[in-house]
Parts: structure tokens; C-alpha cells; sequence
């Protein structure tokens, strides 16, 4: 039985929308869990249910053991970090952080160490005393971070707290996040729709999609071994083999069978160019034309036009030899372990 | 099933509060002018008014000074805040201070000043005669046009320039990559963006032309519309017809929300929300177009604060009874210190009643208008747009017919008249405390929330803070309103409820100019440590004085 438990949770908006339906999650204490999914996929809405701003149509929530629905939600001593930062602009950076502590009566010396050590943790300690209004967005969300984490929460839920940042301070901040998470090791809650964000900070990934969940796991089991073919599209890319009998050839050459209805998929990452005509034993070749080549420094990307559809292949560290001219004869080397079969519903066969 | 809580209450009072001060009032109005002086129910009086040509004449002319004013405002003001948005003007700062006189001037005093200047017997007139040039004095159509013009103007200029200051400069930029010319550029691309402001503005120079009674009184010398008709046939002292007055009433509300409706329709499709990030350039003009621009926005700016200048010089010149000596002294202001010391007191304390009520029962509506968005908080907000095209002697004329007589008799009390002023400024602020409200992010208070407030203490302890400058603005500038009202206080009056604006008007009549520019230059100090206040409090917004 996890710390944080979601049973059987849905959600209709209105006569028609189902934004949840029948949602089962199980967070552990200490574990950083992050929902993925693309946005109207109800990863918000499930999150919200949680913090207690929307009531769920049915369904059970409980935190290590008890029934979360009943208790109102300023009783519920879960923290929050809003994707618009949601900083008091009338008080100061000291202020919006012990706001807080007030309603829990902590004395007012314990407030002081404890906001100060808060502030020191997102490193804004020499900015206690400033009104937030003009600060960055970087910032403002150090804020919301100290703000949710002072009050020593039960759970601390993130509602894509990172996506009006640009892309350096992202990355940053998403390590910054990490760490302080593991350091007082709360159970915490991400939403996020940045699949490399979530690979990068979570102990495990739920990917949602149109109010279900597709497929739970550790990022390396997520990218990997995905489950349905929604997640291997979603977190990283994918070339879909045509089908016909190019494709038919290469799986029967690699000793690969799945039903007639089935779709085959295989990661850029995992295809290479060889030489022609050389195949070693255990991989498949296809042959093809360079249709489009895209340097990217520390990879490139080459799109070839195969009798099994266009594939692209990625090459990692791509010296000047790796260049590759538009109507250039190449051969994609597919190796035996890289292809993926989805059956029709998208569930993924084998693997 | 709504639960019965503080919220329905407030509904509840919310509508009570309509019907009273206002369904009650509008409806009598609507029932006094179905029925005849004998009390029977008739349409004679809606006859009548298609019948004479007297009325026909008053309404053609109601048009005509609407339309007028609505022209020479659109002229004025959108000639001005093209002129300061989009070129360096010195002094920029200045101008808008200009209008801003121009707008908060007490009513009358504009008319009275053009009289003073171009009038039978007017210092210009008088000088240019001497000159050898012979002016027509400045009565009747024209001279109301004129006044309306540069009264009114500064609607226009303070909606258009925050417009245009606010369209993005890509979009002008990339109308230029397309190869159009500049004329090309402010038609095809700048005016569509200001249209709507230019039609808000428009209207509310329109409305607040048609619904105007004072200049068309003292300059128009037979020129009648409505407004004074409504006036004229209620206070009579011989054969005060009401019923007449009150179809009057129902006919400019009528003409009124023609306007308003048309106003909407028009700018149903153009509302753009830029994104500020490229905000327009002004450009420094040289030679003879730059001191065009600048003669163009200073002669309108000093014409349309001339009469709060000139009013402000002769309140300090030298009298004799009415009439005025060479020199200047106190004179007048001692008259108004030992004689009129309870019509300022009057204007004050009835003023600070109505924003205190307004302030208190606008927020509260405010809140419910836009937290509690249904079906009834809908037709509310709806509701409280009647007032908005109610001229204001059709308020006082309204008051009148439903608190005579019947279960409550207000008349000649001073509370008749405070209501009147809080009926009438009240939904501009459950309007701005609603769009103040829904500019704050909603996590603000969940985020209270998560942390250990309640609902009620998370808005009491971060929304409230944040709406409250904007509510103390606002109730100042509902001040300005509130003191600056002439036509509902006229209607409703006695001798112990007396305002200054009522005071000035009959100083006019009486032909003491120095006392009235005297009361008038109160008035304006008293608006103006208001409208100082305010923009202490939200910073320097002219567009909210609108």
C-alpha cells in the first residue's frame, strides 16, 4: 500500500467531458513522481483533485492511510508550486515565504530560522526584504518552492512549475529541484508535459493521455520499454516501418514475426549507416536515399528514403566525414533487439 | 439547489436594492407617462409628443447637438491622441493634464466662460470689434457645438491614446515590409485596432451630449432639446406638467440605448488583445509639421481648459455686487465663506455619503459579479447598465415620481439625492472591483489555501489587499462624479439641500459671475485633491477617470 493512494479517480466537467477516467496511482514516501502527458490529458486535474481544488466524481484518495476527500483543503498540509508562481505581490520575498507558518502558530523566533534557512535553501537569502513584484520569473518561483517547502508538507505537488521559464534556467532549476527534494526527502507530486524534463527529474513517470493512464515506470523502463505506442511517440521519437513487402523482408531477415495488424517502430537512436551492400549477422539492412541531412553538433540527423517508408537515423558525435548529400545511396542498418511491434489498440506486442 | 449562504443574501439585497432605486423609479417614471393629468390611462402624452412641433424640434435638436458633439469630440480627441501617442510632443504630460481639467470642470462654468469671451457683451468680441472685425455672439446651435466639442473631447482622447499606445509595432512594421504606405498603414491597420476605443469614446461623448442640460440652457437662447423640455415642463412654475416631463424622460432613455446597442454592434468584432512587448515608437517631427502637431494639441488643450482658467481669473477679480471692477481681491471668496458655507457643506458631506456607500455596496457586488458567475450574476451585471444610460435629470425626474408619494416619501430630504448620486456612479465600480478581481490569478488564493488559510481568510488576507488601492482610486474618482452632479440635484433640491453645482447655476441666472467662478474654483480644488489621491493610489491612469 503506497503513502499517497488514488483509486478508481474520475472526473466529468460537464455532460460530455471526461477529464479522468477510472485513475489509479500509488506514490511511495520520498519518491518524485511525475505525471506526463500531453495538455487535456487530466494530469492538472487529477493533481488538483489531490490539493483539493476540485472534488472528483468518484473515486478514492488517501494519504498514508487516511481518506483525503473529506478533509477541506486548507487542512490538508499539502504543499503547492503554481505554474504562474502565484507570489504575493504585496509582500515581501520574507513575508510570502512565512505566510504559511502564521496559521500553523509557529513562534515568531522558530519563523526566522526557519524562512531564513528556506531562503538560503533556493538561494535568495540576501533577497528577504524585497517586494517580489520585480523580480525574474526564475526567481519568483525560488519563491513558490521555499513558500510550499517551509511549512514541512505531508506532499508537495508541482503544476508544471518550470514551463513559463526559458530553456537555460529550466534546466537549472529542474536540478535545483532535484536536489532539495532528495535533501528533505518529501513524497512529491510533478505535472509536466516536457518528456525530457520528466526522464530527468523523476524516481518514476506516469504517462497520461485523454484522462487514462498509458504506462508507469522508471524513465529508463518509460523511454526503453515503452508499453503502448502513445508512449514510445510521446517520450522520444519513432520511425514507423511502412508496411509491405520491404518491411515484411528486413522482419523476416531479422527472424521477427507479429500479427498481420500489427505497426512496427524502431528509435532513430538505434539505427546506424554502414557501407553498402555489408550486413552483419543479426541485423537487417535497408537501402535508401539521403532525402534530408540536419546537423545538430552533437548529433545529426539523416532522413532517408527506404522502401519501408522514410526513416530517420540519428548518428551521435557527427565528425565532417558523417556529412551526408541530399540523393546520396545509403544502406540504414536495423539491428535484430531495435524494432518495436504495437498491435492495433496500440498496446505493445513482446518487448 | 443553491445553498443559503452570505453570497445569496448579498443577491438577494443586490436585487432588492435594484428594484427599489431603480426598476421602482424607472417604472413610475414609465407608468406617470401612460397616464394623464386626470389619472387616466392614455398614449396622449406619446401623441402629443408626435403631434408638436415643439417636441419634434427638441428631439431633431437633441440629435443635432448628439451628433454634434459626438463629431467635433472625435475630431478633437482622436486629432490630440494621435498627435501625442505618435509624436514627441513637449510638454506631453502637461496636455493630458489639460484634459483631464477639461473633463473634471464643473459643469456650467464651460458654458458661462464662452459666454464671458464670446458672448452679447464678451471680452474677445468686444476686442475684435475694436479691430474692426464683427463676430456673431456665440448663442445657439453653434456655440453649443463648439462648448460640446471641447468639453467632451477628452473622452476620446483618453480612450484612443491608451489604444494606440498600445498597439504593437510589428504589426505597423510588417504593414511596411508589405510595401503600404504610411496613410495606408494608420487606416488599414492602426484604425482598425482603435476603433473600438474610438467608438467607446464616441459614445461616451454622445451620451453625455444628449444627456446634457446645463450648456444647451444657457447658450442654446431657444435652442431646446429634451433635456431642457424635461426640465422646463417639470419645474413650471405655472401648469408643471409631469406626465409630459416623465414621456420626456422615457423618450431620452430610449434615444439613449438606441446609442448604446449601436455602440456594441459596432465594435462587436474587433476586440484585439495585443501583447505589449513591441510597444509604438513617437517620432520626432521637424520643421513646420512639428510645430503643426504642437499648435494642433496645445489650442486644443488650452480652449478645452479655458473656461477652468478663465473661471479660476475672474473668481479673483475685484466686484462690486455682481458687477466686476479693475483689480483684483477676496471679494468673492468672503462671500462664499460667510454666506455659502452650507452649500459646500452640503456638497461634501452628501458626496462623502454616496462613495461611502458606493464604495462598500459596489465592492461587495463587484465580488459577486465575478466569483459567482450564473445565470443571475449575468442579468445582474446586465442590470446595472440601466443606470449608465439614465441622463441624469431622468434620474432626478424618476426619484421624484416614485418618492412623492406612496410607502416612502424622500422628497426634499438629502438622502433622495445621495441615492441618486450612489444609483448612478454605483456600476462603474462593481465594474472596475469585478475587472480588478478577474485579473488576479486564481492561484493566488489556492495557494493561500494549500498553505493553511481558509477560503474566506485566503481572500480576506491576499485578495483583498490587492484590490483595495484600486477601490480607494475608484471611490475617489466616483467623488469627482459625485460633487460635480448638477441636472439630478437640480430636479431633487429644496432650499436646505442646496449643492454647489445647483449654487453656481443660479448664480449664473442671476448674473454673479464672481461668485459662481469663486464656487466653481472650490469645486475644482476639491475634484482635483480627488483625482491626486487616486492616482497616488493606482498610479497616474487617466483612462479611469472615464
Amino acid at each position: 500500500m503506497g503513502y499517497l493512494e488514488v483509486r478508481n479517480a474520475t472526473k466529468q466537467f460537464g455532460a460530455s467531458f471526461l477529464a479522468l477516467n477510472g485513475v489509479s496511482v500509488a506514490v511511495e514516501r520520498g519518491e518524485f513522481f511525475t505525471l506526463l502527458g500531453p495538455s487535456g490529458c487530466g494530469k492538472t486535474t487529477l493533481l488538483r483533485s489531490i490539493a483539493g481544488f476540485n472534488d472528483l466524481t468518484s473515486g478514492e484518495i488517501t494519504l498514508d492511510g487516511s481518506n483525503l476527500r473529506i478533509v477541506p483543503p486548507h487542512q490538508r498540509d499539502i504543499g503547492m508550486v503554481f505554474q504562474d508562481y502565484a507570489v504575493f505581490p504585496h509582500l515581501s520575498v520574507f513575508d510570502n515565504v512565512a505566510f504559511g507558518l502564521k496559521p500553523r502558530k509557529v513562534p515568531a523566533a522558530e519563523i526566522k530560522t526557519r524562512v531564513t534557512q528556506a531562503l538560503d535553501a533556493v538561494r535568495l537569502g540576501a533577497m528577504a526584504d524585497r517586494l517580489p513584484a520585480a523580480m525574474s520569473g526564475g526567481q519568483q518561483q525560488r519563491i513558490g518552492l521555499a513558500r510550499a517547502m517551509v511549512i514541512n508538507p505531508r506532499l508537495l505537488l508541482m503544476d508544471e512549475p518550470l514551463s513559463n521559464l526559458d530553456a537555460k534556467l529550466r534546466i537549472e532549476l529542474r536540478e535545483e529541484i532535484r536536489d532539495i527534494q532528495k535533501q528533505v526527502n518529501i513524497a512529491t507530486i510533478y505535472v509536466t508535459h516536457d518528456q525530457e524534463e520528466a526522464l530527468a527529474i523523476s524516481d518514476r513517470i506516469c504517462v497520461m493521455n485523454a484522462g487514462r493512464i498509458e504506462q508507469v515506470g522508471t524513465p529508463q523502463e518509460i523511454y526503453g520499454n515503452p508499453q503502448t505506442r502513445f508512449v514510445a511517440e510521446f517520450v522520444g521519437t519513432l520511425n514507423v516501418f511502412q508496411p509491405g513487402a520491404a518491411r515484411d523482408g528486413m522482419l523476416n531477415q531479422l527472424g521477427l514475426a507479429a500479427p498481420d495488424d500489427a505497426s512496427w517502430a524502431v528509435r532513430p537512436e538505434r539505427l546506424d549507416l554502414v557501407a553498402q551492400g555489408s550486413a552483419p549477422a543479426g541485423a537487417a539492412v535497408l537501402e535508401g536515399r539521403v532525402s534530408k541531412f540536419t546537423y545538430l553538433g552533437r548529433e545529426a540527423h539523416v532522413q532517408v528514403e527506404t522502401p519501408a517508408g522514410l526513416i530517420v537515423v540519428q548518428l551521435a558525435n557527427p565528425g565532417m566525414a558523417a556529412t551526408r548529400a541530399v540523393g546520396e545511396v545509403v544502406c540504414v542498418l536495423v539491428p535484430r533487439d531495435a524494432p518495436m511491434a504495437f498491435g492495433a489498440d496500440g498496446a505493445r506486442i513482446g518487448g | 439547489m443553491p445553498r443559503f449562504n452570505f453570497w445569496t443574501v448579498v443577491m438577494i439585497l443586490t436585487w432588492l436594492l435594484l428594484f427599489v432605486l431603480l426598476f421602482i423609479p424607472v417604472g413610475s417614471v414609465l407608468v406617470s407617462s401612460l397616464y394623464d393629468q386626470s389619472g387616466n390611462l392614455t398614449f396622449a402624452n406619446y401623441l402629443k409628443f408626435l403631434g408638436e412641433p415643439r417636441f419634434h424640434r427638441a428631439f431633431i435638436n437633441t440629435l443635432v447637438v448628439g451628433f454634434g458633439g459626438l463629431f467635433g469630440a472625435l475630431l478633437l480627441g482622436s486629432i490630440m491622441a494621435f498627435c501625442v501617442s505618435r509624436f514627441v510632443i513637449r510638454g506631453g504630460k502637461f496636455v493630458s493634464l489639460l484634459a483631464i481639467l477639461a473633463l473634471v470642470s464643473p459643469p456650467f462654468i464651460g458654458a458661462y466662460s464662452w459666454i464671458v469671451l464670446f458672448g452679447a457683451g464678451g471680452v474677445v468680441r468686444g476686442f475684435l470689434r475694436d479691430l474692426g472685425i464683427n463676430m456673431p455672439p456665440i448663442y445657439g446651435v453653434g456655440g453649443i457645438l463648439i462648448v460640446f466639442s471641447l468639453k467632451f473631447y477628452p473622452y476620446v482622447y483618453l480612450m484612443v491614446s491608451g489604444a494606440l499606445s498600445n498597439v504593437n509595432r510589428s504589426l505597423e512594421e510588417a504593414a511596411e515590409g508589405l510595401g503600404l504606405t504610411p496613410w495606408q498603414r494608420t487606416f488599414k491597420i492602426s484604425f482598425p485596432m482603435v476603433f473600438p476605443a474610438l467608438t467607446a469614446g464616441g459614445l461616451l461623448a454622445l451620451i453625455h451630449a444628449i444627456a446634457d442640460f446645463g450648456t444647451p440652457r444657457l447658450l442654446g437662447r431657444g435652442y431646446n432639446v429634451l433635456a431642457t423640455e424635461a426640465f422646463t415642463l417639470y419645474s413650471a412654475e405655472v401648469g408643471s406638467n409631469m406626465s409630459m416631463a416623465t414621456t420626456i424622460s422615457v423618450i431620452l432613455i430610449l434615444v439613449s440605448m438606441v446609442f448604446v446597442m449601436l455602440q456594441r454592434y459596432m465594435s462587436r468584432r474587433n476586440v484585439y488583445h495585443g501583447n505589449m512587448i513591441n510597444k509604438p515608437n513617437r517620432i520626432q517631427l521637424k520643421g513646420w509639421r512639428n510645430v503643426l502637431a504642437h499648435v494642433a494639441v496645445y489650442l486644443i488643450g488650452l480652449c478645452g481648459a479655458m473656461p477652468v482658467i478663465i473661471s479660476v481669473i475672474y473668481s479673483f477679480r475685484k466686484t462690486n455686487g455682481p458687477v466686476f471692477q479693475n483689480g483684483f481681491a477676496l471679494q468673492s471668496y468672503e462671500r462664499i465663506l460667510f454666506n455659502l458655507g452650507d452649500v459646500i457643506r452640503n456638497s461634501v458631506s452628501f458626496s462623502v455619503a454616496a462613495v461611502v456607500l458606493i464604495v462598500i455596496v459596489g465592492t461587495v457586488v463587484g465580488v459577486l459579479v465575478a466569483r459567482r458567475t450564473n445565470f443571475n450574476t449575468a442579468l445582474l451585471d446586465g442590470a446595472f447598465m440601466v443606470p449608465y444610460v439614465m441622463p441624469g435629470i431622468v434620474i432626478g425626474i424618476a426619484f421624484i415620481a416614485a418618492f412623492n408619494t406612496g410607502p416612502i416619501v424622500l422628497t426634499g430630504t438629502a438622502t433622495i439625492i445621495i441615492l441618486s448620486i450612489f444609483i448612478r456612479r454605483l456600476p462603474y465600480t462593481v465594474r472596475t472591483t469585478a475587472s480588478s478581481l478577474r485579473q488576479i490569478s486564481p492561484s493566488m488564493e489556492e495557494a493561500a489555501i494549500s498553505l493553511g488559510y481558509s477560503p474566506f481568510q485566503a481572500f480576506l488576507r491576499i485578495t483583498v489587499p490587492l484590490i483595495v488601492p484600486g477601490i480607494i482610486a475608484g471611490g475617489m474618482l466616483s467623488f469627482v462624479t459625485a460633487i460635480n452632479e448638477l441636472s439630478s440635484s437640480l430636479v431633487l433640491y429644496v432650499g436646505s439641500t442646496m449643492t454647489m453645482p445647483v449654487r453656481i447655476y443660479l448664480l449664473i441666472l442671476d448674473g454673479d459671475f464672481g461668485t459662481a467662478a469663486a464656487l466653481s474654483t472650490v469645486l475644482l480644488l476639491l475634484s482635483g485633491c480627488a483625482v491626486y489621491i487616486a492616482f497616488r493610489f493606482m498610479g497616474r491612469n487617466e483612462q479611469a477617470l472615464l
